[in-house]
C-alpha cells in the first residue's frame, strides 16, 4: 500500500530537480565551488589575523613559470606564485562578488515590484517609469560609468552591477503579484484587516519566492562574468588575485607557451558559470507549475 | 495608427525625461568632485575651477541663490578642516575648536584671484576684532558675519593689535539668478544639441562620436544581420529535429557558448586563428580582413543566447492549433516550418532584433579595444580608463535614448504586424 505524501512546492520541485542528473550533476558543481570559496575565504582571513603577506601574494621569481607538477599542480605564474591558490581566492572574490552585487539588486527588485504590482495605481506608473529608464541605459557601459565615478575596486562593482540589474526581477515580480492580488487567500487576508505591508511580505512573497531564487541562480554568473571583465579592464579588483586579473596577466604570456595559467582560470570560470546556468535552467523547470503533469 | 504613434511618442516623453535625469543624476551627484577625477590629483586649483565653469559645475546643484568656489576651502575649527596651517601667524587649538590668528598679521585668503564681474560673499564666526576683505569685524563674544563683495580685489585678512579668533569661515559665489542650476545648464547644453567636451583629446564630443561611428557600424552591422540569419535558421532546425540528438545537442551547446566568457573568445580567437595559425590580422583596421574575426567573434557570442531564445519560440509555435491543422491537410513539415511558423513567429523575432539595435552604435566594447578599431567601444573604453567624464556621459545618454527610439520601433513594428496591438 502506498499513500501519498503531502505535497509541499518545495518538495515537489526537489523530487523532480532529482530526477535531472545533469542538474544534479550541477548541484555538486556548485556546492564544490561554493566550499572552494568558504575555504579561500578562511585562507584569506587567517593570514589577515596573522597580519602577514599571504603566500599566494608572495613573489618568488626565482619560481616563476613553473608548469604544471607535483609541487605546484597548476604551475606558476610571472611572480612565481602558486596558480591554484589564486584560483581559489579567485573563487572567493567571484562569490563575494555574485553574493554582494544580489544582496543590492534582489531588495531593490522585489521590494518596488511588490508595491507597484500591489497598489498599482499612481505607484505602479512610478516604479514602471523608473525601471523603464534604467532598462535603456546600455549596460555594460553604465555599469564601468558607476565603476568610475565610484572609483577602482570592489566597491564599485558592487555598486554598478548591484544598481543596475533590478530591473528584470521587477518586472517578473510586479506581473506575479498582479496575478496573486486577486487569489482568495489574499482576499482573505484582506477581509481580516492586514495591513499591506503584512499580506505583501509575509503572504504574497513566500507565495513567489520561486521566481526570486531561479533569478538570483541565473544572475549570479551574470555578475561573475561582469567582474572578470571590469577586473581585466583593470577597473574592477586592484591588488587581489581576481579571475579577470589572472587572465590579463596570463594572456601576454600565453603567446610565449606559457598555457596553465590561461587554462586553468577560463576553465574555472566557464565550469562556474556553466554550473549556474544549467541549474537554474532546471530549477526554473522544478519550480513552475505550469509544466506539472 | 497615426493615433496610435501619437500615443506612444506621448508615453515616450517620461523615459527620456528620465534618462537625461539618470545621467545627471549619476555624474553631477553621485560623481562626487567631477575635476578631480578627470584631472587627476596634481593640478591647480584655478584649472580645476575653470573645468568646472565650463561644464556648469560651478552652479547650484537644482536650485539656490550660492554656489561653492574652489578659492578657498571651508573652515570648521571644531573638526579642524581648512588650510590654516598654510597661515602665518595662525595656531589652531583641537580643545576649544577655534584657529586664534596673531596680531599684525595680513593673510590673503583665495588660492587665485577671484572673477572681478560677479560678488562673493563670506560667512564668519568669530570672536575679536580685524578686517576681512575690507570690513571691519568687532565682537566680543562669538557673533556670525556675511561680508559680501565684489571678487575684483584681493581679499585680506587684517589683524591690529588686539586678538582674533575663527570657528567657521566659507566663501560662496553669489547666484544672481536662482534657477541657473546645474540642472539647468544641463538640459539647456543637451537642447543646443552640444554634448560636451572630451578633456582628453580636447575635441568636442559630437566630432569624436562622428568619428567613430562608421568603424563600429562596419563591425556590429555585419555581426547583426549575420546573427540573425545564422541563429533563426538554427532554431528552425532544432524546431525540426525537435527531440532528438541535434536538437539537444544544440541546446547543450548555446548554454556553452553563453557560458564561456567574452574575453575567452577574444583571446583564443586571437591566439588560436591569428597567431598560431595565421589566418587572419592579429590587430589593426586597414582592410575588411581586419574584420573578419572580430565579427566572426561577435557572432559565436551572441549565437548562445539567440539560438536559445528563438528556439523557444519556435516550439511554443509548433504547439498551436494552425500548425496541427497544417500538418492534419498534409502540407509537408519544412512548408510548416518556413512558412507557417515562421510567419507567426515573426512577432517576438522583431522584438529581439530591433532591441539589439542601440546595440550597433555601442559597438562592442571590448572586441573593438582588441582588435584596434576605433568604433566607440574603443572610444568608451579608452574614455573610462582615462576618466574623459563627458565622451562617457555623452555615450551612455545617446546609448539610452537610442534604447528609448528602438523601444518605439518595436511597439510600432508590432502594431504593423498585429492589428490586435493597436486596440490593446
Amino acid at each position: 500500500m502506498e499513500t501519498e505524501k503531502g505535497q509541499s512546492l518545495w518538495g515537489d520541485a526537489w523530487r523532480r530537480l532529482k530526477k535531472n542528473r545533469l542538474a544534479m550533476a550541477c548541484l555538486g558543481m556548485v556546492v564544490f565551488f561554493t566550499l572552494l570559496a568558504l575555504y579561500g575565504e578562511g585562507v584569506h582571513q587567517y593570514w589577515k589575523w596573522k597580519d602577514a603577506t599571504p603566500p599566494f601574494q608572495l613573489a618568488d621569481l626565482g619560481k616563476a613559470y613553473t608548469a604544471p607538477g607535483l609541487h605546484h599542480w597548476m604551475g606558476t605564474d610571472g611572480l612565481g606564485r602558486d596558480v591554484m591558490s589564486r584560483l581559489v581566492q579567485g573563487a572567493r572574490i567571484a562569490y563575494k562578488v555574485g553574493i554582494v552585487t544580489s544582496l543590492i539588486a534582489i531588495p531593490i527588485g522585489v521590494f518596488f515590484g511588490c508595491i507597484a504590482g500591489y497598489f498599482g495605481g499612481r505607484t505602479d506608473d512610478f516604479v514602471v517609469w523608473l525601471y523603464s529608464t534604467f532598462a535603456s541605459m546600455p549596460g555594460l557601459l553604465f555599469i564601468l560609468a558607476i565603476a568610475m565615478l565610484v572609483g577602482k575596486g570592489l566597491l564599485g562593482i558592487y555598486l554598478g552591477i548591484g544598481l543596475t540589474t533590478w530591473v528584470g526581477l521587477c518586472r517578473l515580480v510586479r506581473g506575479e503579484v498582479i496575478k496573486h492580488k486577486e487569489q482568495t487567500y489574499v482576499q482573505a487576508a484582506k477581509a481580516l484587516g492586514l495591513g499591506p505591508a503584512r499580506i505583501i511580505f509575509l503572504h504574497i512573497l513566500p507565495n513567489i519566492m520561486h521566481v526570486v531564487i531561479v533569478t538570483f541562480t541565473l544572475r549570479f554568473p551574470a555578475a561573475v562574468g561582469t567582474e572578470v571583465f571590469m577586473s581585466f579592464l583593470g577597473i574592477g579588483v586592484q591588488d587581489e588575485p581576481s579571475w579577470g586579473l589572472m587572465i590579463n596577466n596570463a594572456r601576454m604570456r600565453l603567446w610565449q607557451g606559457m598555457w596553465w595559467e590561461m587554462t586553468f582560470v577560463t576553465l574555472a570560470v566557464f565550469l562556474l558559470v556553466l554550473a549556474f546556468n544549467l541549474l537554474g535552467d532546471a530549477l526554473r523547470d522544478a519550480l513552475d507549475p505550469r509544466l506539472n503533469d | 495608427m497615426l493615433k496610435y504613434i501619437a500615443k506612444r511618442l506621448f508615453q515616450m516623453f517620461p523615459t527620456v525625461v528620465g534618462v537625461v535625469l539618470v545621467t545627471f543624476l549619476l555624474f553631477n551627484v553621485v560623481g562626487g568632485d567631477l575635476a578631480a577625477t578627470a584631472l587627476g590629483k596634481n593640478v591647480s586649483l584655478q584649472m580645476m575651477e575653470d573645468f568646472d565653469a565650463q561644464r556648469g559645475l560651478d552652479k547650484p546643484l537644482f536650485f539656490g541663490y550660492r554656489a561653492g568656489t574652489r578659492a578657498f576651502e571651508d573652515l570648521d575649527a571644531s573638526v579642524g578642516r581648512g588650510r590654516w596651517q598654510a597661515w602665518s601667524n595662525a595656531t589652531h587649538s583641537a580643545e576649544t575648536g577655534t584657529v586664534a590668528i596673531g596680531p599684525q598679521t595680513e593673510i590673503l585668503l583665495p588660492a587665485f584671484a577671484l572673477d572681478p564681474g560677479r560678488d562673493y560673499e563670506w560667512t564668519v564666526v568669530y570672536r575679536g576684532k580685524a578686517i576681512l576683505a575690507g570690513e571691519a569685524l568687532d565682537s566680543g563674544r562669538w557673533s556670525r558675519a556675511k561680508i559680501r563683495f565684489g571678487g575684483g580685489r584681493d581679499v585680506f585678512l587684517q589683524t591690529g593689535e588686539e586678538p582674533f579668533e575663527l570657528r567657521r569661515l566659507s566663501l560662496r559665489k553669489v547666484v544672481a539668478n536662482p534657477f541657473d542650476s546645474q540642472l539647468s545648464f544641463y538640459v539647456r547644453q543637451l537642447l543646443r544639441g552640444d554634448l560636451g567636451t572630451s578633456e582628453y583629446f580636447k575635441q568636442p564630443v559630437a566630432r569624436l562620436l562622428a568619428d567613430g561611428i562608421v568603424p563600429s557600424l562596419k563591425l556590429t552591422v555585419p555581426i547583426f544581420f549575420i546573427g540573425i540569419v545564422v541563429s533563426v535558421s538554427l532554431s528552425l532546425v532544432c524546431a525540426f529535429f525537435r527531440d532528438t540528438w541535434l536538437d539537444r545537442f544544440f541546446v547543450v551547446l548555446s548554454v556553452a557558448l553563453m557560458s564561456i566568457n567574452y574575453l575567452v573568445y577574444i583571446v583564443a580567437g586571437q591566439y588560436l586563428l591569428s597567431y598560431k595559425l595565421g589566418w587572419f590580422p592579429v590587430w589593426g583596421y586597414e582592410s575588411w580582413r581586419f574584420l573578419v574575426l572580430p565579427v566572426a567573434i561577435g557572432v559565436v557570442s551572441g549565437l548562445g543566447a539567440n539560438l536559445r531564445f528563438y528556439r523557444t519560440i519556435m516550439l511554443d509555435e509548433m504547439y498551436k492549433d494552425y500548425v496541427r491543422t497544417a500538418f492534419a491537410k498534409g502540407v509537408s513539415k519544412p512548408r510548416v516550418l518556413f512558412v507557417h511558423v515562421l510567419k507567426n513567429a515573426m512577432i517576438p523575432i522583431i522584438t529581439n532584433v530591433v532591441i539589439a539595435i542601440p546595440f550597433l552604435y555601442t559597438g562592442s566594447l571590448l572586441l573593438e579595444s582588441f582588435f584596434g578599431v576605433p568604433g566607440l567601444g574603443y572610444l568608451g573604453i579608452n574614455a573610462i580608463l582615462s576618466s574623459d567624464i563627458d565622451v562617457v556621459r555623452a555615450l551612455v545618454l545617446i546609448g539610452a535614448l537610442l534604447f528609448v527610439v528602438a523601444n518605439l520601433l518595436t511597439d510600432l513594428c508590432y502594431a504593423a504586424a498585429d492589428p490586435r496591438v493597436k486596440l490593446g
